[in-house]
């Protein structure tokens, strides 16, 4: 019990501690300790980790494939591409040592590894990476409903930045946003008043005001600017984007401080099963 | 009119498979028939191409490489812009990694770049040092001593043989930093425990939906700009004045995402018909 | 008595200490007393209130959801490993979700991508299941370990929803750009979906995709609403004092800034909270 339980909380105790309060310490051993030694010791603890890993993931594929459970086709796929991946990271390098040596095969043209990267690996990273394009037109098709007043801020912003981040957004003119904004207003009006010769007149005028200015000025693209889709799309990102981000870090900033303290001070022990 | 709602509604509860057929004709069409939009550097880009075109010829330049193939539309024409602005004002390139893979897009680009167009000679022109494994400890560790961490480089060369090397020691005899990044460890971590701490000045070139998390460190001053996804490198492409393959991936996203925007106006039509149909019933 | 010996120690000359960051010691050490205070007024017995949220109400009705239906419950932990505070906070809630899934008898899948949160995440099972008084229901293997590759992991995650048909998938963890395929592949297989993450940039993904969201400090905060435990509870209410402080020192700071820049009255108080 004393092992399982009051050794586990020591170590994570003091640990703890000294990472935390060694960044105020100026002493080059623990400024070395902090900095490289204990965060190496974990990646050397995950490395050998890695090896319980991968002997689950093989232990489990084999025996899909012995006991023929549904899809143990595809565990022999995976059961081949680990071998193969062993193979030629530590046996098989393809080349000479002229051309490359152990260590550097794994990035050098020509070996296997390299080849197992371009035209296996890479593809297939690529491809799942691309479902997001499917995926975010899909979700966005479902879940940007004007349900609510948060709802269609979300609605209108997405679409603004959506727009006016892509060059297609330079060149929709901002006098063509004023005339939507014109008829968004219209339609508005209409729900309220219900009477079709108010929304007709306040749509008249609208148009006609915006044809006037336009008129007047020239019909510049990017003017004005506070119609713009770059502009606003800028003006988006820098200011409450960023504001709500920086609120966002600060909460989670400080929901990380309290775990991470709770786990030194040996109140939260849930990494023993307490 | 009931007929017209009608469709809309049909269109409101659509298969998302035929989303993603017309996304696909919408991606893939742009791609090879291009349209050729014109970009628009935004104040962010440009200050990127800014700080690094004010750098004194022969600066030492360390460009990290963090992102996978995954991410390669976006990272690897930013990696690769960079690069070709940082030979033409003839710096000093010095390649590290904080991810594996980005050992593999380091490589590629150096080969097409350095090799292939600049001519560029390794050990002193450019060097690769690597990939280390470790994260934001092998930024602490470059910042405290990068000799300790790369004794050799991703050859095996010992690193005091190479001539560049002769005058690196730790982060603060680099003049520049350049992150091409996607996720962690990469910017944040560059910011946090290299570039801020020491005054180096740095800038980063980012994921779209990373953007979001680095601009309070553009806004802050703590980074030199940002160049945002696919869209940034686009930009930056048109300010070093030669095109790749994020300019011509513009056309596509731009007209995905309009077509996206189309979807969920018609989606909120139907939604709208639908609200009104089940309040009248 | 800190504070005694503290000061004993700067009197005499403060060696080996970074006085740059003396602000940051007093702010961690009084920002840690607010939390030990009152985590231990919840132990003697105080109440707090925490505001009800939806997402941890919907955990057991996903649970029973998933046992009506006779099909297993998906759990995903991140794709982190365990030195990310948010791949803890996820094994901890797992823990809470093992022991509703002992107690119902519903089968618990968890895929993971690191070695070491598939032990801590075994560790974590057992003893909800053993605490529950089912350890015969416990299986190793329902813990097991896929890929440390990012999207080769989300293919492994997908392929288990599509082939199992989980009727709930939770989400709980550190996710990077694979967050939107596992909730709109969750989607289409008609499960409801529970996320939590402090990950900035996926937040918004698992709010469209999801049914319900835990978003940024709601998920940490998960494991004191789950188990109900007054130091938790206490810890919580800590936190939100904290940020009360936070608050006040920001708006403090601002008209401080202001007033100097603008009349040079006062003092640069930027100087005191840069962190070197």
């Amino acid at each position: 019990m004393f092992w399982k339980r009051q050794v586990p909380i020591f170590i994570v105790a003091l640990i703890g501690s000294i990472t935390l309060f060694g960044w105020f310490i100026d002493q080059p051993d623990v400024k070395e300790f902090i900095g490289d030694d204990a965060t190496q010791w974990f990646d050397v603890l995950a490395s050998f980790a890695i090896i319980l890993g991968a002997l689950n993931l093989i232990k489990l594929q084999i025996q899909k494939v012995l006991y023929q459970k549904p899809g143990w086709q595809y565990s022999v796929i995976a059961v081949l591409g680990f071998i193969f991946a062993i193979v030629a990271g530590f046996f098989v390098k393809g080349v000479d040592d002229s051309v490359a040596q152990w260590g550097a095969h794994v990035t050098s043209d020509g070996t296997l590894f390299k080849w197992m990267f371009d035209y296996v690996f890479s593809p297939m990273s690529a491809t799942m990476f691309s479902l997001l394009a499917f995926f975010v037109a899909s979700a966005s098709y479902r879940a940007f409903r004007i349900r609510n007043f948060e709802a269609t801020l979300l609605l209108v912003s997405g679409i603004i930045i959506m727009v006016g981040r892509v060059p297609i957004g330079g060149v929709i003119s901002s006098w063509f946003i004023m005339y939507l904004i014109v008829l968004g207003l219209g339609i508005y009006v209409n729900s309220i008043k219900k009477d079709t010769k108010v929304t007709f007149v306040f749509v008249a005028v609208g148009v006609s005001l915006v044809t006037i200015g336009g008129i007047i000025s020239g019909w510049p693209v990017d003017q004005p600017g506070i119609f713009y889709l770059p502009s606003i799309q800028e003006w988006i990102y820098y200011y409450p984007n960023v504001a709500g981000a920086r609120a966002i870090m600060i909460g989670i900033g400080l929901g990380i401080f309290a775990t991470s303290i709770r786990y030194i001070l040996g109140i939260e022990r849930s990494y023993i099963g307490e | 009119m009931t007929n017209i709602e009608n469709i809309f509604l049909k269109i409101g509860s659509i298969d998302r498979r035929w989303i993603f057929i017309i996304i696909a004709l919408v991606v893939v069409v742009p791609l090879l028939v291009p349209i050729g939009l014109p970009i628009r550097a935004t104040d962010t880009s440009k200050s990127v191409y800014d700080a690094v075109e004010a750098l004194p010829r022969g600066s030492k330049v360390l460009l990290s490489i963090e992102y996978s193939p995954s991410t390669k539309p976006e990272n690897h024409p930013m990696a690769i812009s960079m690069m070709r602005h940082l030979f033409r004002n003839n710096h000093k390139v010095y390649v590290t990694c904080l991810w594996p893979d980005g050992q593999f897009m380091a490589q590629d680009a150096l080969n097409q770049v350095a090799v292939g167009e600049f001519d560029k000679k390794y050990g002193e022109d450019y060097v690769l040092l690597g990939y280390r494994p470790g994260g934001e400890a092998v930024v602490k560790g470059i910042v405290s001593n990068i000799r300790k961490l790369f004794s050799v480089d991703a050859r095996q060369t010992k690193v005091d043989d190479i001539p560049m090397m002769d005058e690196i020691t730790n982060f603060k005899d680099f003049d520049f930093l350049f992150s091409a990044s996607a996720g962690y460890p990469g910017t944040i971590e560059w910011v946090q425990y290299a570039a801020d701490p020491t005054g180096v000045p740095m800038s980063s070139g980012v994921t779209s939906i990373q953007v979001n998390e680095v601009m309070p460190y553009v806004q802050s001053g703590q980074m030199v700009g940002v160049l945002a996804g696919m869209p940034g490198a686009a930009e930056y492409e048109s300010l070093i004045g030669q095109k790749g393959s994020a300019t011509s991936g513009m056309d596509a996203q731009s007209v995905a995402h309009l077509v996206i925007v189309l979807f969920i106006v018609l989606g909120n039509i139907s939604y709208f018909i639908d609200r009104k149909r089940s309040r009248k019933y | 008595m800190v504070i005694f010996a503290f000061a004993i120690y700067w009197l005499l000359g403060h060696p080996y200490f970074v006085t740059d960051r003396i602000v940051m010691l007093f702010s961690i050490l009084s920002l840690s007393a607010t939390l030990i205070y009152y985590t231990r007024a919840a132990e003697r017995g105080e109440e707090f209130y925490l505001r009800p949220i939806p997402a941890l109400k919907a955990v057991e009705e996903a649970v029973g959801r998933s046992t009506e239906m006779g099909r297993p419950i998906l759990y995903v932990p991140g794709i982190q490993d365990m030195d990310q505070v948010e791949t803890v906070a996820g094994v901890v809630v797992l823990g809470h979700v093992a022991k509703m899934t002992a107690r119902y008898e519903t089968s618990l899948n968890v895929p993971v991508s690191r070695s070491i949160v598939m032990k801590a995440a075994r560790e974590s099972c057992r003893d909800a299941y053993t605490v529950e008084g089912r350890p015969d229901m416990f299986n190793e293997d329902m813990v097991h370990y896929l890929t440390d590759d990012q999207f080769a992991y989300a293919a492994g995650v997908n392929g288990i929803m599509v082939r199992e048909k989980p009727a709930a998938c939770m989400y709980m963890g550190k996710f990077y750009a694979e967050s939107l395929i596992l909730a709109e592949t969750g989607n289409s297989i008609g499960a409801i979906q529970i996320a939590g993450t402090a990950s900035q940039a996926q937040i918004p993904f698992f709010v469209t995709a999801c049914d319900y969201t835990l978003i940024g400090e709601e998920f940490f905060a998960a494991s004191a609403y789950l188990s109900q435990k007054p130091e938790l509870i206490g810890g919580v209410k800590g936190q939100d004092m904290i940020k009360l402080a936070v608050i006040a020192v920001m708006v403090i700071s601002t008209i401080l800034m202001v007033l100097y820049e603008s009349t040079g009255f006062g003092f640069n108080i930027s100087e005191y909270l840069t962190i070197r």
